[in-house]
């Protein structure tokens, strides 16, 4: 099988030395780190209410850790990927590879490998930690694994994104700037439009999936709902009052109102929506990127 | 081999590239010739696919360039005039790399990286990291990665820029021996006489035109009209320069202690008509010697001296 020359070469590099290895190590001991922290905290607090060790404190110390993975994948991917383009052409390397018989499309998709492969790395090296959950039950592998490929398909989102302004930006700094804004704009944008409507029309307003779906199937945080209240219920099993804060609150909503959904939708959970909108979405950019830098087309 | 027909480019209402029509048969080293901002690199990156033209047609081996780019790409090697290396790889996996763009594969890849070492004179820098290399080394590498695919025709803008003395002669060296194994080189060089030495032909470029383009040899020959001429004289220097002034013909002069140039039209019977009327004016003339035209002459009075 051929490998993507772009993603060979940065495999090699990326991953010679200590350089790696430290990184990987670093990010595994921080994810431990506030796991112990996140269980320490609880049985502090719940000492006197809860004799033994509740097992949905594991669940919320899961949820706190793929929430803390989904925000470092979100702010550090743009970081490797925002400059793709633009630092082969500071480096003046991007004529030599476009001079080969390797079309720009390919190099567009090379490039986007490399920041999913980084990403995987990290994802993959995280797994005994969060697998941490399987202990006390409620989360099974099947959820881990969905949860992998939404964040595959929002990495491809993201790289997309960044590798799309690194075309067109020929300046490292402006390429990152630009992509970051953009993705805020599409992360809580829609949500800050869909409250302002709400707002705007408390009286009449009366929101239903389709509606919300409608309205936030591009932010990456609506598909990423899905996984927050995986697990997670409002009521202990003694019924219980056992909330997780806003996010949970909303989640719960959500439950409710898929539930109540007709039709197709009531299948297509946030993740699924948001997914193939991250899809379809990255096949346009990457296109677009793909024309930008073809050289017969660029004018200068 | 190339054949290039009208090709202009412009950038934002200037005429870099002006109704540019060159032809470069198979197994010719062609040199490309031109002050600064003349157009040279512009031609060189729409001849090599990286730029599009305002408007021309470009065929190499009979394959539009623009048509069918991604075919013609087989067909050509190109070295910029910059380095574009990756500081962080080794030059064999460099080497790899470039050929894994070309669709080569790894075990192909790794005997045409020894072979190109080789002709590069870098084997034993194989194991080295690309930053590690000195400047020439850099150059020559690049000039490895230009090769990687066997292509028939090379595009090397500025090979030699840069370099010292021994370095140019070693890069030379390498493309005569290119030119030894019957590749069609396209070259953009300052350094003139190396040019002459090495190019079958040349074209000479101003302000984004091609005003001479044709062998050495002919193109010397045909600006042999305009002459230039040593003078030098015992005394009287001030005024044998206003007796030149005075005579039909003499283009550009300069004096300095006791030796005059002199640029003058017409070939042999104007030397003698210079001489005599010096002679006649009882100039005290030493020696009056004609200056073979060489390369570098020829560049200057075509494009008049101007720097762009």
């Amino acid at each position: 099988m051929k490998i993507n020359p772009i993603l060979q070469k940065d495999i090699k590099t990326k991953l010679r030395g200590w350089r790696s290895v430290i990184l990987i190590c670093s990010y595994v001991t921080l994810l431990i780190f506030i796991l112990l922290i996140y269980f320490v905290g609880n049985d502090l607090i719940y000492s006197y209410t809860m004799p033994s060790f509740n097992p949905r404190v594991a669940i919320g110390g899961y949820n706190l850790l793929i929430t803390f993975q989904f925000a470092l994948l979100y702010l550090a991917v743009p970081a490797i990927i925002a400059t793709s383009i633009s630092s082969e052409r500071e480096r003046q390397t991007l004529d030599l590879m476009l001079v080969t018989k390797t079309p720009a499309r390919e190099i567009i998709a090379g490039k986007i490998l490399v920041s999913i492969a980084h990403i995987l790395l990290l994802l993959i090296a995280s797994m005994p930690v969060v697998g941490v959950v399987f202990f006390f039950g409620g989360i099974g592998f099947p959820d881990l694994l969905k949860l992998i490929f939404f964040y595959i398909l929002t990495s491809l989102f993201v790289a997309s994104s960044g590798v799309f302004f690194s075309t067109i930006f020929k300046r490292n700094i402006v390429s990152i700037i630009t992509t970051y804004i953009f993705l805020g704009l599409m992360t809580f944008g829609p949500f800050l439009g869909f409250f302002a409507y709400s707002l705007l029309n408390q009286m009449t307003f009366s929101p239903t999936y389709r509606s919300i779906a409608l309205s936030l199937f591009p932010s990456p945080v609506f598909g990423f709902l899905s996984f927050y209240f995986s697990g997670t219920s409002h009521y202990d099993i003694f019924g219980s009052y056992y909330g997780h804060g806003l996010f949970s609150s909303i989640a719960y909503e959500f439950e409710v109102l898929i539930a109540s959904e007709t039709g197709l939708l009531r299948y297509m959970q946030p993740w699924i929506v948001n997914g193939i909108f991250s899809v379809l979405f990255s096949l346009l950019l990457i296109l677009l990127s793909s024309a930008a830098l073809n050289p017969v087309r660029r004018k200068k | 081999m190339l054949h290039v027909e009208n090709l202009t480019k412009r950038y934002n209402g200037t005429l870099a590239v002006d109704r540019l029509n060159m032809d470069i048969p198979e197994g010719e080293i062609y040199g490309f010739v031109g002050a600064n901002g003349a157009g040279k690199t512009t031609t060189m990156r729409i001849i090599a696919g990286l730029l599009a033209p305002s408007s021309g047609k470009v065929f190499i081996g009979g394959i539009d360039v623009f048509k069918e780019p991604l075919e013609v790409k087989k067909h050509i090697g190109y070295m910029p005039d910059f380095f574009g290396v990756y500081d962080d790889l080794k030059v064999y996996e460099y080497m790899d790399f470039y050929a894994g763009l070309y669709g080569i594969s790894k075990q192909k890849s790794r005997g045409l990286t020894d072979s190109l070492l080789e002709l590069v004179r870098l084997t034993n820098k194989k194991d080295a990291y690309v930053d590690t290399l000195s400047r020439g080394m850099k150059q020559r590498l690049c000039l490895a990665r230009s090769l990687i695919h066997d292509p028939e025709f090379l595009i090397l803008d500025e090979p030699a820029s840069g370099l010292d003395p021994r370095a140019r002669v070693e890069m030379t060296e390498i493309l005569k021996e290119l030119r030894s194994l019957g590749k069609t080189i396209l070259i953009s060089s300052h350094i003139l006489h190396e040019l002459s030495e090495l190019c079958t032909s040349i074209g000479i470029i101003d302000a984004g035109k091609l005003i001479a383009s044709g062998s050495v040899q002919d193109i010397l020959e045909k600006m042999s009209h305009a002459n230039q001429v040593k003078i030098r004289v015992s005394s009287k220097e001030e005024e044998a320069v206003k007796i030149l002034m005075e005579i039909p013909g003499i283009g550009s002069i300069s004096s300095v202690v006791g030796v005059i140039d002199v640029n003058m039209e017409g070939g042999d019977e104007a030397c003698v008509r210079v001489l005599k009327t010096l002679v006649e004016r009882d100039i005290p003339v030493v020696s009056f010697q004609p200056v073979e035209s060489s390369l570098e002459t020829v560049f200057m009075q075509l494009t008049k001296g101007e720097e762009q």
